[in-house]
């Protein structure tokens, strides 16, 4: 919302005030200041009066001047082709600071220059803002006889010297994007009396109307309309162009000029149609049209069905509360008018502004809502304006569409409860003194006050704490104390899934892991390239673009992007987690995802590194679930039956405890990931809603046994198909409870092994729990085992 | 052979050797079975049994003297030994240190762990919630029926007509006031993903994570809602900052407060963090609305509340001065790495 001071100092006396005092106020009452404008800029002007102007020797362009200036006459150059002599100008002398920069002495192609003459462009003044007459547009501002030479004050007498703020108005405000209520509420915040304009009830008059008005929609539901049969039409009044100017709102004539005007005072958008335009004076308003229609901005639009259009004789007059049509508007021999005074859905005019691109001051304020009496005020007020500046004469009676009946409420508050709900100690007069201040009509009983609700405010205030907020904005608050909520114990702790997040980023991050934040939000490929996907993707309504079209159903492609990404920086050693929800149609899962690629660690001081490898990466894995309480002997290692599109066919698997699928593990199929410049990634996406859904193991202390083991190394000659896994299943079986551990410590294959088979050597831990084993009984023991391995997978010990 | 004449000439030897071999020479030539001193204990067997003892003294005095002096000078030369070594290997201890493999918490997980703790110490739950979300806890719930102006403050994601992303987490404090309106007093912090439809800038982002906070309970006051930031902000930026509200508006707090604290860089002073303001916004608060309270089947004449919400973005980047929003999400391990733990 912008205000300008000028304007604002029409109503209220700010003159004790500096700019950074009022700014502050405002603030601190919720109407925050975003950035203020000056309108005019300059220093160091002065009227001058050109006495001699010649052309230049040197250009086909400039003029060579002598300008009096009362105390001197300058030698200034100039390049306007209106600079002539006998102009009275604005000169900016030697030293004046501009927004193009401050003027110096100089010489300009032989000819020496003390100044400048002046355009309003040059002085901060926009091309748009120019009338379209003004000799500033295509040279320099050429000033009245009102000017003497010499005179310093021009930009104030020129309407330009004001300060215009842009102020934020929140959405319970609408009421302030009206000048009047803005100006009403600066004043009670800086507790200062106001003396607005009185035109309440000016439009109660004129002959009976043959005008008549239909909604055929409900988004339509009050229309005020009034014949003026009689105007003239003229230049509005300097101070009204000056008033629309800080505003932003180009001066055209005086009866646009009110419309526009009207609508900054009160908030309420007006429309004036040139009478001749509707003989059958009928308007109605539909919202089942379709089709072009062309503005009075000259660009025709593609009005769809519930767009809302204002017709006469079936045919469309205006697009409803956003903008006027070509063929009704105000022309220059316009002598009669109907003015539209309605109210319009805020949604609808939303939607229909958005869609056409046509984001004007009407459509704004008819989307942030209007007073319940806005449309009779305004109807008011350009009445009394008409008949002020366009001579109206022969007016018709308001005919009105639908019912206003706004009866003014009360708001009930007792101190007690004010003062409970805040923890200051208000008196029931500092209560009261800030509805008057408000301009609330408001009377007290006792420790009760009751506060009458304007129009203006009646959609933000309908409850008791609505008025305590008034009073907490409008009287010091820097003062409250500060408490802390006096209430029972209780005790704060993290859910069981909470605390796992945390053991599995405390976890990866110590083993070197760098944990990222991908987006949501994710193209069609990547919910379609899915690894355990959760489901069917969930897809956006109306999305701000492809890639950002779909709710992810898995982590898998938002991780081989960062991937990409670290790659295509030159980032080495990239390896990543994520821990983030999926969803898919009508579920909600949780997500664990890892990606490795080149080194997982490496010292170059001390000559060694790890490669990130299967086995790394199922380290990590089965390291996360035995922090969570879920041991190895609980985990199964299943073929991967699940993806082998996305991962390599023999260097993956599917991870399962019990029945249920928890994750999925390996090296990336290397066509999947052929784009990245990488040898090798490896991924593992782990089901964590799954997994908290099983019972983790307790913590029990592991028993130490007071007998020494004994160890025996083992290898044996098996097929290549034979896994590690399934020999130590063996072993255990056949040993029994004294083997305490088996370990594989070396695989081989090649020279001296047969081609299908392979050398695998293990290390047996035996022990036993009641006494120190004997070399008979091991030796016994391990040749069972032995025998056991020969004869089940065909074994040759080495 | 004189034994005084002897013990001087081991004693001189002893003391003239240089290496551990001529001690051990040293020891064989006097010391071992067929030592000098051995021979001189042979030589009592040719004395009086009056000499005996004497003589028997003597050499055992001798002995003892020479052994020790021995072992003294061999501990002498191991340790000189052990020193030389030692000097060898002396190293250069400027080089570069062998560093271990430090992984990185994401900058969003270390603030949101923070604010968590601060407020799991003052005895609060942390709450979660769906991002996939119904409208009606999204935006009923808090006050903002259809049609309502506070709507078009934010742009949402919709999915269809009853679900959207959730553009705010107030929607966990809804579904949180609903699940304990039969055993209040709450006292919860709800962090969590929320996504609007803004285009992506160094300043804007279409998903970010918000945390808020939710007390409800017999008379908590505004005044209660200062102290319990101050103490928040206290804990976060480990300074003391003063706060001040300036009002604001939320459909679901009446008042409702937008919070700025002294800047945590100058104090208050004014710098370029703060714009010179010497301030800086840090969240939107205020006391739950009565129709939130009574929607969710809370008594709202019994029972007052406050809450707040703070963007985990903005304090990250406060904290961290981080300046484009987009980092957070861009997953560069340059910039990750910086984040260690």
């Amino acid at each position: 919302m912008l205000l300008s001071l000028n304007w604002l100092s029409n109503f209220v006396d700010i003159s004790d005030l500096t700019n950074d005092e009022i700014k502050e106020k405002l603030v601190k009452a919720g109407f925050e200041v975003e950035s203020e404008e000056h309108l005019g800029l300059g220093t160091n002007l002065i009227v001058g009066k050109v006495i001699e102007c010649h052309d230049h020797p040197d250009s086909d362009h400039l003029h060579v001047t002598k300008v009096d200036i009362g105390k001197e006459v300058l030698d200034i150059v100039c390049g306007a082709p209106n600079c002539r002599e006998g102009l009275k100008v604005i000169v900016a002398q030697v030293g004046a600071k501009l927004p193009g920069g401050e003027i110096k002495a100089g010489v300009i192609r032989g000819q020496s220059s003390n100044g400048m003459l002046c355009s309003l462009k040059e002085l901060n003044i926009t091309e748009e803002m120019l009338a379209e007459d003004s000799p500033s547009r295509n040279g320099i501002e050429e000033l009245d006889d009102t000017f003497e030479i010499g005179e310093t004050d021009i930009l104030s007498k020129l309407g330009l010297e004001d300060t215009i703020y842009d102020i934020s108005i929140y959405a319970n405000r609408p009421d302030c994007l009206g000048v009047f209520n803005m100006c009403r509420e600066v004043a009670a915040i800086l507790d200062k009396p106001i003396r607005l304009p009185e035109y309440e009830g000016a439009a109660e008059i004129g002959k009976e109307s043959s005008l008549k008005i239909v909604s055929e929609s409900a988004n339509c539901t009050h229309f005020l309309g009034k014949v003026v049969n009689n105007v003239t039409i003229k230049e509005s009044p300097k101070w009204m162009k000056d008033h629309l100017r800080a505003n932003g709102v180009k001066a055209i004539n005086n009866l646009v000029d009110i419309s526009n005007y009207v609508m900054l005072e009160t908030g309420q958008p007006l429309h004036f149609y040139d009478l001749r335009t509707n003989p059958n004076r009928e308007i109605t308003i539909k919202d089942d049209l379709s089709g072009k229609y062309m503005a009075l901005d000259g660009i025709e639009y593609e009005i769809e069905k519930g767009d809302l259009m204002i017709t006469s004789n079936n045919e469309p007059i205006g697009i409803a509360g956003i903008m006027g049509g070509e063929n009704t508007k105000i022309l220059e021999d316009t002598t009669g008018l109907i003015i539209e005074a309605a109210l319009f859905d805020h949604a609808q005019i939303r939607r229909t502004a958005n869609r056409l691109g046509l984001q004007t001051e009407a459509a704004a304020r008819f989307a942030k809502g209007l007073e319940p009496l806005s449309q009779n005020k305004a109807m008011d007020r350009a009445v009394q304006l008409l008949i002020e500046l366009a001579d109206a004469k022969d007016f018709e009676k308001t005919v009105e569409y639908g019912k206003v009946d706004y009866k003014p409420y009360e708001i009930e508050e007792t101190v007690e409860h004010l003062n409970a709900l805040i923890g200051k100690e208000y008196t029931v007069d500092e209560a009261v003194r800030v509805m008057e201040r408000l301009q609330f009509k408001v009377r007290k009983e006792g420790n009760k006050f009751y506060t009458e609700i304007p129009s203006s405010r009646a959609s933000d205030l309908k409850i008791r704490e609505d008025i305590d907020e008034e009073i907490v904005r409008l009287t010091d608050f820097d003062s409250l104390v500060s408490t802390l909520p006096q209430m029972p114990q209780t005790v704060g702790a993290l859910t069981p899934v909470q605390s796992a997040r945390r053991i599995i980023r405390n976890l990866f991050t110590d083993n070197g892991m760098n944990e990222t934040y991908s987006y949501t939000l994710v193209s069609q490929k990547h919910v379609d390239e899915a690894c355990m996907p959760l489901g069917e993707a969930i897809a956006l309504q109306s999305p701000l673009s492809e890639e950002r079209k779909y709710v992810r159903n898995s982590l898998m492609n938002s991780m081989i992007e960062s991937l990409a990404y670290n790659v295509a920086h030159g980032n080495q050693n990239v390896n990543l987690f994520e821990i983030s929800t999926v969803y898919a149609k009508e579920k909600e899962g949780e997500r664990v995802g890892i990606i490795l690629s080149g080194n997982f660690s490496e010292s170059k001081a001390l000559h060694n590194k790890v490669e990130a490898d299967f086995y790394v990466l199922k380290g990590l894995v089965y390291e996360m679930l035995e922090s969570l309480g879920y041991h190895k002997e609980r985990i199964n290692l299943t073929e991967n039956d699940l993806d082998t599109v996305h991962f390599h066919p023999y260097q993956s698997c599917v991870l399962k405890i019990g029945d249920k699928t928890i994750a999925i593990l390996g090296k990336m199929h290397p066509n999947y990931i052929s784009d990245i410049k990488i040898a090798g990634a490896y991924y593992a996406e782990i089901a964590l809603n799954e997994l908290m859904e099983i019972a983790p193991q307790k913590v029990k202390a592991p028993v130490i046994n007071r007998y020494p083991s004994v160890s025996r190394d083992l290898s044996l000659l098996v097929d290549d198909e034979t896994t590690a896994a399934s020999i130590i299943k063996a072993i255990k079986k056949s040993g029994g409870k004294m083997v305490k551990s088996v370990e594989v410590f070396d695989i081989y294959k090649g020279e001296h092994i047969a081609e299908g088979k392979k050398s695998i050597s293990f290390t047996i831990v035996y022990e036993s729990l009641e006494a120190t084993l004997t070399a008979e009984e091991v030796n016994k023991l391990h040749t069972k085992v032995v025998e056991e391995l020969n004869r089940m997978f065909n074994a040759n010990q080495r | 052979m004189d034994v005084k004449q002897m013990k001087e000439e081991a004693i001189k030897a002893i003391e003239a050797a240089e290496t551990l071999e001529q001690l051990e020479e040293l020891r064989l030539e006097y010391l071992s079975k067929k030592g000098k001193i051995q021979a001189l204990m042979m030589m009592m067997k040719d004395l009086t049994p009056e000499e005996k003892p004497k003589f028997g003294q003597i050499v055992n005095e001798t002995k003892q003297a020479v052994t020790e002096l021995l072992e003294s000078k061999v501990e002498e030369l191991k340790k000189a030994g052990l020193n030389a070594q030692l000097e060898k290997e002396k190293i250069d201890l400027t080089l570069d240190a062998y560093t271990p493999r430090i992984g990185s918490l994401h900058p969003l997980t270390l603030v949101q762990r923070e604010l968590e703790d601060v407020f799991i110490g003052m005895g609060y739950n942390v709450a979660e919630g769906p991002e996939v979300e119904l409208d009606e806890y999204n935006f009923t719930r808090a006050n903002t029926p259809e049609g309502h102006p506070a709507r078009d403050m934010q742009d949402t994601f919709y999915i269809d007509v009853n679900h959207l992303l959730r553009s705010q987490t107030t929607a966990i404090q809804m579904r949180e006031l609903e699940k304990q309106a039969n055993s209040l007093p709450i006292k919860v912090v709800c962090p969590g993903k929320v996504y609007r439809r803004d285009d992506d800038d160094a300043t804007h982002s279409h998903q970010f994570m918000q945390c808020e906070g939710l007390v409800i309970g017999e008379n908590i006051t505004v005044a209660d809602l200062k102290g319990t930031l101050e103490l928040m902000i206290k804990e976060l930026f480990k300074k003391d900052a003063k706060i001040r509200f300036r009002p604001s508006y939320f459909p679901f707090t009446e008042p409702s407060f937008e919070v700025d604290m002294t800047c945590h860089v100058c104090g208050g002073k004014g710098c370029p963090t703060c714009k010179g303001t010497g301030w800086i916004e840090i969240l939107g608060s205020g006391m739950v609305h009565p129709n939130v309270l009574e929607m969710a089947g809370i008594d709202s004449k019994k029972y007052t509340g406050f809450a707040f919400g703070v963007g985990l973005e903005r304090l990250a980047m406060l904290k961290y001065g981080i300046t484009d929003i987009r980092d957070l999400y861009t997953n560069d391990v340059r910039f990750l790495s910086g984040f260690k733990k």
